[in-house]
């Protein structure tokens, strides 16, 4: 396998992959189903941006937008089922039951503890006991301003961890474990070991006072982009939004087997802080995952990065240690 | 005995055995087919040896049996949801069947899920019980709370006719700040239906899969 020269590097040497926005497939059908799902992302995106925005004040709130979250979900499972991007991705019985029961652990015991030690918990601590004020001016903001910003400042935040996970050992070791999914479907982003998750939802949106209106609408773009970074399902993105928005197309390369390729496409909703910083390749990948493909069990998936740093310390450190491991074997 | 065991037959006390029987078939699964006529014992198997040529499958003939274990099975595996399992043939009244019996550890995790958001639920009205003051006890004296003065609306949001911020918001008062047990209960539920549905859906579907192998050409 030859790969693709990518800037200064080779992608796809290891695993097939397709590189190159001209050589991904377009949906096929007739004029229909071409017009539904060129249209469909933009229509969505627009449509629950001004659904916030001018939704009365008794409609817009948390308890609707979580209706609209599960509501939007649920549709995008029945696309997954009716036209699969990749019959390998279909998803199967046992692969729903696991990913909803990381969804389940979010919506409980993670959400439990980061009630405890999580950045807002924390951040808010920190404000009462230096008795500071948040960012007040940021309510001042254009509501739509404010709803980009509290994305752009969240997925910043969240591509530099996420490219931290991909090049230091240590949380690399939390993170792995979201790797060894074999395919994409809505829920895979759920999937991984808890301290990742907890790791990944760490942000700095609570300094700032925002309207409750604004994070609904940056709620939508979350919903309306992020979610198909797992989807199994094929669209023909218009051109700005695979250029300003992370894609599935993006985030399958992320997933490849091939290790070059799944260095790059870190954000998690705006691909352009990856083009800014020179990680985007756009492209995509069927054939996903580590090891040849293995999946690791639950079992594994919950134990993994604790087994792996008993092992690397004990080679490390043992004392019948014969030279020790590539401490970072995980870039 | 050794084909007894592989078939799964419990070969300890009959005590024993009634009391696993009459729980395990919450992560096995028993079936049979009619092996069509014609076909030997041999050929069958044979129809049915690429099955277990999967990635992280392992299988063996022993005596008048197959038996197969999985390990890290992908998720493009059509038995994924399977870790090991015995099939054998023998004479029925009207030819010769195929049963089989396959364990499922992904059904029994699902089975146990139910009782583990129970657990996540339980201990949320734990931690709520731990935070909630004695009743008398003696409140902390509260900084007065700051009066944030109102923000203006940007003059953008104005002419665009975006509805007015609410003032009169009520401050959240410590109830509202409690974390819930709802989401607990809900998934308890969710994986309750969801273990009924794969009990069903994947002991049909895997003998979709034989009866088809067998029938093909």
């Amino acid at each position: 396998m030859s790969g693709v020269r990518v800037g200064n590097r080779i992608i796809g040497g290891q695993s097939p992959v397709t590189i190159g926005w001209e050589n991904i497939p377009k949906v096929e059908g007739g004029p229909v189903k071409v017009f539904v799902f060129t249209w469909f992302q933009p229509v969505v995106l627009f449509a629950l941006i001004a659904f916030w925005y001018y939704a009365p004040n008794s409609i817009a709130k948390a308890s609707t937008a979580i209706a609209i979250g599960i509501a939007f979900r649920a549709a995008m499972l029945l696309l997954e089922w009716f036209a699969p991007r990749y019959e390998s991705w279909r998803l199967t019985w046992k692969e729903l039951m696991t990913d909803l029961f990381y969804v389940g652990l979010g919506y409980t015991i993670l959400n439990l503890i980061e009630g405890f030690i999580g950045s807002d918990a924390i951040i808010a601590n920190a404000l009462k006991s230096f008795d500071w004020d948040k960012f007040a001016w940021f309510t001042g903001l254009p509501l739509l301003l404010q709803a980009f910003l509290i994305v752009l400042i969240f997925d910043f935040g969240q591509y530099w961890m996420h490219r931290g996970m991909h090049n230091w050992y240590p949380l690399w070791l939390t993170h792995s474990v979201h790797h060894y999914i074999t395919q994409l479907n809505i829920n895979k982003g759920a999937v991984g070991n808890p301290v990742e998750l907890f790791l990944i939802g760490l942000g700095l949106g609570g300094l700032f006072d925002f309207l409750p209106r604004a994070a609904l609408i940056a709620g939508a773009f979350g919903l309306a982009i992020g979610t198909y970074q797992h989807i199994n399902v094929r669209f023909n993105s218009p051109r700005w939004w695979r250029y300003l928005f992370n894609t599935t197309e993006h985030h399958s390369l992320h997933h490849s087997q091939d290790y070059e390729a799944s260095r790059s496409n870190y954000s998690n909703t705006f691909i352009f802080i990856d083009r800014i910083f020179g990680t985007c390749v756009d492209g995509e990948a069927e054939l996903l995952g580590m090891e040849g493909g293995r999946r690791m069990t639950v079992r594994e998936q919950m134990t993994y990065p604790f087994t792996e740093a008993w092992k690397t310390m004990k080679d490390r450190f043992g004392r019948t240690s014969s030279g020790g491991r590539d401490l970072v074997a995980a870039e | 005995m050794t084909t007894a065991i592989l078939r799964g037959e419990d070969t300890r006390t009959s005590k024993n055995r009634m009391n696993l029987r009459s729980i395990d078939w919450i992560w096995n699964v028993r079936g049979s087919i009619s092996v069509p006529p014609g076909q030997s014992r041999d050929a069958a198997f044979e129809k049915l040896a690429p099955l277990f040529g999967q990635t992280g499958t392992r299988y063996a003939m022993a005596g008048d049996a197959l038996t197969f274990s999985k390990k890290d099975q992908p998720a493009q595996d059509k038995m994924s949801v399977f870790d090991s399992g015995t099939l054998w043939i023998e004479a029925g009244a009207t030819g010769l069947v195929l049963r089989y019996r396959l364990v499922s550890r992904a059904l029994l995790f699902c089975f146990m899920l139910p009782l583990l958001f129970l657990g996540f639920a339980g201990l949320t009205l734990a931690v709520n019980y731990v935070q909630t003051p004695a009743a008398g006890a003696a409140k902390k004296p509260e900084k007065p709370e700051k009066k944030k003065p109102d923000v203006a609306m940007n003059p953008i949001d104005k002419a665009l006719g975006a509805p007015v911020p609410d003032k009169k918001k009520k401050p959240k008062s410590e109830e509202d700040k409690k974390p819930t047990p709802t989401a607990a209960y809900v998934f308890a539920g969710i994986f309750a239906l969801l273990y009924v549905i794969g009990r069903i859906l994947e002991a049909r579907l895997v003998n979709g899969l034989f009866r088809r192998t067998l029938m093909a050409a």
